[in-house]
């Protein structure tokens, strides 16, 4: 299994490469006043606003500056709709030192033991250090998916 | 007869002269009047015996009348008024008779007139009214009873009263005549009187004044006439004295100044007259003296200004005595000193040998002294040769400063472009590092194209694998790019440090080589006073060399000087005897002053 490595902090972190659609440049973010701190700000592509959070802001660790390796990882967010039906919005997550791509063995992925952050999944050890995967499903709590979903739950 | 009276008493005279002849005038003239208005007096007085004589023939013809009518009507009425009558003509006859005393024809005509009177009203009018009053009481009223005899009778009687009364106005007629022309003659003398007593007195009045014009004037213009001769020079002549009143004592007063101005003419001229004198006998006794005669008294003395000028000669030829004795008295001093002084000229003579001697002492010693000189110039000399030296070495010092001065310059603008040549090297390394931002942004990107690359690869399964090689491999290069910028941009970073740290290095040594530069300047300044000084010193040595010189040639002057005062004392010698001879000389001639004073008379 591939996952991308990025940091929060000084720890490592994955997210599995099937839920990534793209890796960007960190660009110029339009900030969204009101929002919840942890959102970073609205991203232009290709004149498709896409909201974009900061996973160390969401982590509860607040970022020095935007380092040269630093990315923003577009993923294919699923919204849970009403009555099962959903959807796939695009969703930008601000990343620090985003070093690579590794290939972890699923043998090696175990439990963290510890249940502090809900979108924080198993642990894997590589030769570089631990790995601690993010679950993007658990990512987002429900009130702040409807503040940054809403008018497009509503349209289908 | 005017000459001794004032001139106020003849101004009086003649005013009330004019003044009397107009006072006998006014009382000419006033008795004239009193005289016409006597005349006109008696005038009236005529006339109002004219009027009571009317009066009484008046009354006389009513009584008349009345009588008539009682005759004829024998009314009682008609002859009430005759008594009236009677009693107006009495008293008129009175009041004529009281007016007529003065003349005794007319007092007797009047004296006539009332017995007449009398007897007619009792002889004629009485009867006459008691007839007619029996033919009332008999008769009755109305009867007429008088008769043509009646009637004529007492006719008579009344016509002897007119004729009277006539002869009466008549007279008073011839008196008023009379008077009258007597009024006017009076009249006419008053005229004549007013008129030739005016004449009369203008004319009196003006010789009045004429003789007062005389008298006051002509003293005046006989002083006038004086005052003028006096003034063309004439010192004889005398106003004349006309009268004995002011003008006279003014003109009086006026001859004694006259003569007292010639009397003081006449004493000066005496005055001039003595001075000249007694000038001349000054005059001989100063020619006298002037001529060698000293003997002469000054006889002119007193207290004037001439006396005192001889006063002063007399007292000057005294004084002149005494000098000439005094001076025969100095010429035998004289004769007695030149002897003296011909014996100190001898001495004197011994004198300038002692100093010949001396002289030639001096001069052996003047020798020396420039000997000594000549000595101390060579070392002068010396000494201006080192000063020479010293210039040069210092002209030469200067020089190789100033080419110190244009290295250090040369350095100065080496470290100027050495800088120049770091800040375009600074600005090199800029453009290095511009392209390794963008070779850093391309590693960037090519990071990321990795990154997707191997997600699509991941995407893709199976068929995708060799394409995630590549893109690893990608990933590996655009890594070691990024660490080869980072190596790049380090060492740039150092060498920009390097190239800011040989800038300020280049600063610190250009300010340092400017500064030297300053103290090699002042240094040269320093050494070219220095020079200023030591090329001043030369001159200043030379002129002590000159100075040395000339004392050298003053000292051989010296030594000249001293030769030639020795001469000089030979000389003073030889003059010292032509001393001796002139002061014998001097001897002849005091005893020829002697002799010649001896001519002045001088028996004092």
């Amino acid at each position: 299994m591939k996952v991308l490595v990025f940091s929060i902090g000084a720890d490592r972190y994955g997210l599995r490469l099937g839920a990534i659609a793209r890796v960007l440049p960190a660009a110029q973010l339009r900030q969204l006043p009101l929002a919840p701190p942890f959102v970073a700000g609205l991203m232009d592509l290709h004149g498709e606003p896409v909201p974009v959070l900061d996973l160390s802001r969401l982590a509860g660790v607040t970022p020095l500056q935007i380092w040269f390796d630093t990315r923003i990882i577009l993923v294919d967010y699923e919204v849970g709709g009403k009555g099962g039906n959903s959807c796939v919005r695009p969703l930008g997550l601000l990343a620090e030192h985003v070093l690579g791509i590794e290939t972890l063995i699923e043998a090696d992925l175990a439990d963290s033991g510890i249940q502090a952050a809900p979108f924080l999944g198993q642990v894997a050890a590589t030769g570089a250090g631990m790995v601690q995967l993010v679950e993007l499903a658990q990512l987002l709590p429900l009130d702040v998916r409807a503040l940054l979903f809403a008018t497009s739950a509503v349209a289908p | 007869m005017f000459q001794h009276l004032r001139i106020k008493s003849k101004i009086t005279l003649g005013l009330g002269a004019i003044v009397a002849i107009f006072l006998l005038l006014l009382a000419l003239a006033y008795n004239n009047l009193s005289r016409l208005s006597t005349a006109n007096e008696w005038d009236r007085h005529t006339l109002e015996v004219l009027l009571e004589t009317n009066h009484i023939s008046t009354s006389t013809l009513q009584i008349q009348a009345a009588t008539r009518g009682f005759m004829l009507t024998g009314n009682e009425l008609i002859i009430v008024p005759i008594q009236e009558e009677e009693a107006e003509a009495r008293a008129h006859l009175a009041r004529s008779r009281a007016l007529t005393v003065d003349n005794p024809h007319q007092q007797e005509r009047l004296g006539r007139l009332g017995p007449m009177l009398d007897h007619w009203i009792s002889n004629v009018i009485n009867p006459l009214i008691e007839k007619r009053r029996e033919v009332n009481r008999s008769l009755g009223v109305s009867q007429q009873v008088a008769s043509a005899n009646d009637v004529l009778n007492g006719t008579r009687a009344v016509a002897d009263i007119r004729k009277l009364i006539d002869e009466i106005a008549k007279e008073e007629t011839r008196l008023l005549a009379v008077r009258s022309k007597a009024s006017t003659e009076l009249q006419q003398t008053m005229f004549l009187l007013l008129g030739g007593g005016g004449l009369v007195c203008l004319l009196l009045a003006a010789i009045i004044g004429a003789l007062l014009t005389n008298a006051l004037l002509g003293p005046l213009n006989s002083l006038t006439r004086a005052v003028g001769r006096i003034a063309r020079g004439d010192q004889a002549a005398r106003a004349e004295v006309a009268s004995n009143d002011e003008m006279g004592k003014v003109t009086v007063e006026f001859n004694r100044m006259a003569q007292a101005i010639q009397d003081s003419q006449a004493k000066e001229l005496a005055a001039t007259n003595e001075l000249r004198a007694k000038v001349d006998a000054l005059l001989d006794v100063v020619s006298k003296a002037a001529s060698g005669d000293l003997t002469g008294s000054v006889a002119v003395g007193g207290v004037d200004a001439i006396g005192r000028l001889g006063d002063g000669l007399g007292t000057m030829f005294d004084n002149l005595r005494r000098l000439l004795n005094n001076v025969q008295k100095a010429g035998i001093q004289v004769t007695t000193s030149a002897t003296e002084i011909a014996a100190s000229a001898r001495q004197q003579e011994a004198t300038g040998i002692e100093q010949a001697q001396t002289s030639v002492e001096v001069l052996s010693t003047t020798k020396e002294i420039s000997a000594n000189t000549a000595q101390l110039l060579r070392t002068m000399e010396d000494a201006t040769a080192v000063a020479d030296y010293t210039t040069s070495a210092t002209a030469e010092a200067q020089n190789n400063l100033k080419r110190m001065d244009l290295t250090m310059q040369h350095m100065v603008s080496a470290t100027d472009s050495i800088n120049a040549k770091l800040a375009a090297l600074s600005e090199k390394a800029s453009n290095i590092n511009s392209v390794l931002i963008t070779i850093t942004k391309v590693a960037d990107q090519t990071n990321i194209l990795s990154l997707n690359a191997a997600i699509e690869a991941e995407k893709a399964g199976d068929a995708g694998r060799g394409f995630s090689v590549v893109a690893t491999e990608i990933r590996r290069l655009s890594d070691q790019t990024s660490v080869s910028a980072w190596d790049i941009d380090q060492m740039l970073k150092e060498m920009q440090s390097a190239v800011a740290a040989s800038v300020m290095g280049m600063d610190k040594f250009s300010e340092e080589v400017r500064r030297s530069v300053g103290e090699v300047r002042q240094v040269s300044n320093q050494l070219s006073s220095v020079m200023d000084q030591v090329q001043k010193l030369a001159p200043q040595f030379d002129l002590v060399l000159q100075g040395m010189q000339s004392q050298a040639v003053g000292a051989s002057q010296i030594s000249d000087t001293m030769m030639q005062l020795n001469d000089a004392t030979q000389q003073t010698v030889e003059s010292l005897k032509a001393t001796s001879e002139a002061v014998y000389q001097l001897q002849y001639a005091a005893s020829d002053l002697q002799s010649s004073v001896a001519t002045f008379a001088v028996n004092s």
